[in-house]
C-alpha cells in the first residue's frame, strides 16, 4: 500500500445563494437557498514513500481542500483516505505525528512570542528528546539561517523570515510526509531559492513531499511528479517529462537567415506550420507540432529556400502546459 | 501532559506580553466593582435587602466580580478568532486534543487573574473596613467551589466560541453570552432578588454555579448536605458541558470550511 492513498475523495461545500443587493440578503433570511459546490470531486491519488509531488491547478481548483482532507483538517463528504495506514480525520492525532504541514498564507508561530518559544512548544508537542531537538535546530539553522530568527517575536518578522521560521516549525519533528501549501508565496527570488534548495535536500533525505504552488519554478526545481487538477478533478498525474510529452506539443524554432526572406515564401514550403517574420528581415520564427514535424524536416524545408546562419530551439516549457490548463484549453 | 503544560505557560507569557492591555482591563474591572459597591452601600443604608446586609453584600460583590474575572485574561475572542481566521486548521494538524489544548491556554490566564483578585480583595478590606470571614468548613467548601468555576467557565466559553463555525461571526454570540451569564449567574444582582419568571430559569441553568454557588458557600447560606449538593451540581455541569462540547465539536468539524490558503 502507498504511503498516501486516496480513493474517490470528495468534498462538497454548501454555499448560500443570495440574489444581489439588500433585497437579496433580506430574501435569503426567510427563504434560504444553498448551492452545492464540489471543491474536490472524486480524486484518486497514491503517493509512494520518498516521492515529491507537485499539486497544481488554477485558483479554486481544490488544491488546498485536498491538502486539508489529507491532513485530517476536513472530513470528506465521500471517498476514503489513508495516510501511513491511518485515516486522517478519525485518527487525527496519530496522523498528526507523521506529518508536517505548512500553510504559506497562515503562520503556526505564536504571534506575540519569540520564535524560540514556538519551537520549544513544538518540541513538547512531539515529545522530542533534548539531543534530537538540538540536532534538528542545528540542521535547520544550516539551511534556513534560523539562529538569527530565534529571539525575534514572530509578528516582527518579515514575510521571508516568517516563512523560514514556519518551515522550521513544520519540519522540526522530522515528519515522514510534508505538505506544503504555497511555500514560496510572496517571497523574493533569493529567499525562494533558499527554500527550494531546502526542499531538494529534504527530498534527498527521503522525506515524502507534496506541494501546491502557483510558482512553476518550485515544480521544476523540486518535484519529479506533477498532478494537475481543475474544478476538483484530476486531469493529469505523472512524471514531469511525461506531462510535457503529452501536452506540450508545440516547439518553436528561431532562425537567422543568410539573406532577407519573406515569411510567406517559407510558409509555402511548410504547410501546417506557422511562420512569423522576426525583428529584422533576416529573422523568422517557426512554430510547429513536434508530433507532425521533426526539427530536421523544418530545417530541410527552409534550406531549400535560403541558407541558415544560426538557429535556436525553444523546448516546450511546463509553463505553457499549465497556462493552457488554467485557460481551460486542455481536454479532460 | 507536557505539551498541555507547555501551552499553559505560553498562554501566560502571551498575556504578560501585553501588560498594558491587561492593566487597562483590570482598571476597568476595578472601576465597575467600586461602582457596584457604592450603589449597594447606598441601597443598604436603609437596612438589609433580600437577606443581605452591607457586610455580606460586600463579600458577595467581590465573589461575583472574582468569578467574572476568571477566564477574562485569556479572553473568549482569542479562541473565537482562531476559528474565524482559519488558524484552527493549523491547530488540527497538531497531535493534541483540541479541547484540552484550549483548556490549557484558558488556565494560563489564571495566574494574572488570581493576582488581580487578591489586589481587589485587599483593597476592599482596607478601604471598607474588613470582610465577613467564613468558618473553616465553609471556607473549604468555598475554595473547592471557586476552583471549579475555572473549568465551568471554560466549558461555557468554549461552547460559545464554537458557534462561530456556523455564525461566522462572534460579536452577537459573545454579547448574548455575556449578558446571559451575568444575569443568570447572579453576578449582576443576587439570584434571590430576581422576580420568579427569571429565578426559575436561573435555578435550572448552569450559570448559577459560577457566582451564586461559591457566594452561598462563602456566606454560609448553604451548609451541610445543601452545600454538598451545590458542589455536586457544579461538578455535574462541568462534566455535562465538557462532554457536550465534544459532541458539538464533532459536528462543528463537519461544518468546518476553511477558505483560501
Amino acid at each position: 500500500m502507498s504511503l498516501v492513498e486516496a480513493r474517490g475523495l470528495t468534498k462538497i461545500f454548501r454555499r448560500p445563494e443570495k440574489d444581489p443587493g439588500l433585497r437579496g440578503s433580506l430574501k435569503h433570511l426567510v427563504q434560504r437557498r444553498f448551492k452545492e459546490f464540489r471543491a474536490v470531486d472524486g480524486i484518486d491519488l497514491s503517493i509512494e514513500a520518498g516521492e515529491s509531488v507537485a499539486y497544481v491547478g488554477p485558483n479554486g481548483a481544490g488544491k488546498s481542500t485536498t491538502i486539508k482532507l489529507l491532513t485530517g483538517i476536513l472530513v470528506p463528504t465521500a471517498g476514503t483516505v489513508r495516510v501511513a495506514g491511518a485515516e486522517p480525520h478519525t485518527d487525527r492525532m496519530v496522523n498528526a505525528r507523521n506529518i508536517g504541514v505548512l500553510f504559506g498564507q497562515r503562520t503556526q508561530l505564536w504571534w506575540d512570542l519569540p520564535v524560540r518559544e514556538s519551537l520549544g512548544l513544538l518540541r513538547d508537542m512531539y515529545d522530542l528528546s533534548p539531543a534530537f531537538y538540538k540536532q534538528r535546530l542545528e540542521r535547520l539553522d544550516d539551511v534556513l539561517g534560523l539562529a538569527d530568527l530565534l529571539p525575534v517575536v514572530a509578528r516582527k518578522l518579515s514575510l521571508g523570515q516568517r516563512m523560514r521560521a514556519d518551515l522550521a516549525a513544520a519540519l522540526l519533528h522530522a515528519p515522514k510526509i510534508v505538505y506544503l501549501d504555497e511555500p514560496t508565496i510572496g517571497l523574493d527570488i533569493s529567499v525562494k531559492d533558499r527554500v527550494r534548495q531546502f526542499l531538494r535536500e529534504l527530498r534527498e533525505d527521503g522525506t515524502t513531499l507534496m506541494l501546491t504552488t502557483h510558482d512553476l519554478g518550485d515544480i521544476e526545481d523540486v518535484c519529479e511528479r506533477i498532478v494537475i487538477i481543475d474544478e476538483g478533478r484530476k486531469i493529469f498525474d505523472g512524471p514531469l517529462a511525461q506531462m510535457k510529452d503529452r501536452f506540450a506539443r508545440v516547439r518553436r524554432m528561431h532562425l537567422q537567415l543568410a539573406e532577407p526572406t519573406p515569411a510567406e515564401k517559407l510558409a509555402e514550403r511548410l504547410p501546417d506550420v506557422e511562420v512569423v517574420a522576426g525583428a529584422s528581415p533576416t529573422e523568422v520564427t517557426v512554430t510547429f507540432d513536434r508530433f507532425t514535424h521533426t526539427a530536421g524536416q523544418v530545417i530541410a524545408a527552409v534550406l531549400d529556400v535560403v541558407e541558415v546562419g544560426e538557429l535556436h530551439l525553444d523546448e516546450p516549457a511546463i509553463e505553457d502546459v499549465v497556462r493552457k490548463v488554467y485557460a481551460g484549453e486542455l481536454l479532460r | 501532559m507536557r505539551p498541555y503544560l507547555g501551552l499553559l505557560r505560553m498562554s501566560t507569557r502571551r498575556i504578560l506580553t501585553y501588560r498594558l492591555n491587561s492593566l487597562i482591563l483590570w482598571i476597568g474591572g476595578a472601576t465597575f466593582l467600586a461602582g457596584s459597591l457604592a450603589v449597594w452601600h447606598a441601597l443598604l443604608s436603609q437596612g438589609e435587602i433580600g437577606g443581605y446586609d452591607w457586610d455580606q453584600m460586600k463579600a458577595y460583590l467581590l465573589i461575583g466580580w472574582a468569578s467574572g474575572a476568571i477566564g477574562s485574561a485569556y479572553g473568549d475572542w482569542w479562541m473565537a478568532d482562531r476559528i474565524l481566521d482559519g488558524h484552527v486548521a493549523t491547530d488540527l494538524t497538531k497531535p493534541l486534543d483540541y479541547q484540552w489544548a484550549r483548556f490549557s491556554e484558558h488556565m494560563g490566564g489564571l495566574a494574572t487573574e488570581f493576582i488581580a483578585i487578591a489586589i481587589a480583595a485587599t483593597a476592599i478590606v482596607t478601604f471598607t473596613g474588613g470582610m465577613v470571614v467564613p468558618g473553616p468548613v465553609q471556607a473549604l467548601l468555598f475554595t473547592v467551589s471557586f476552583l471549579l468555576v475555572a473549568p465551568l467557565k471554560f466549558a461555557i466559553t468554549y461552547i460559545t466560541t464554537m458557534a462561530c463555525f456556523w455564525t461566522q461571526n462572534f460579536m452577537g454570540v459573545s454579547w448574548a453570552k455575556d449578558a446571559i451569564v451575568t444575569l443568570f449567574s447572579g453576578a449582576l444582582i443576587p439570584l434571590a432578588l430576581l422576580p420568579a419568571w427569571l429565578a426559575g430559569p436561573a435555578a435550572v441553568l448552569p450559570f448559577a454555579s459560577i457566582t451564586a454557588t461559591p457566594a452561598a458557600l462563602y456566606l454560609g447560606q448553604a451548609t451541610g448536605w445543601e452545600a454538598l449538593r451545590l458542589l455536586a451540581v457544579q461538578a455535574v455541569w462541568i462534566l455535562v458541558l465538557w462532554w457536550g462540547a465534544r459532541l458539538i465539536w464533532r459536528r462543528a468539524l463537519r461544518a468546518l470550511t476553511v477558505h483560501g490558503g
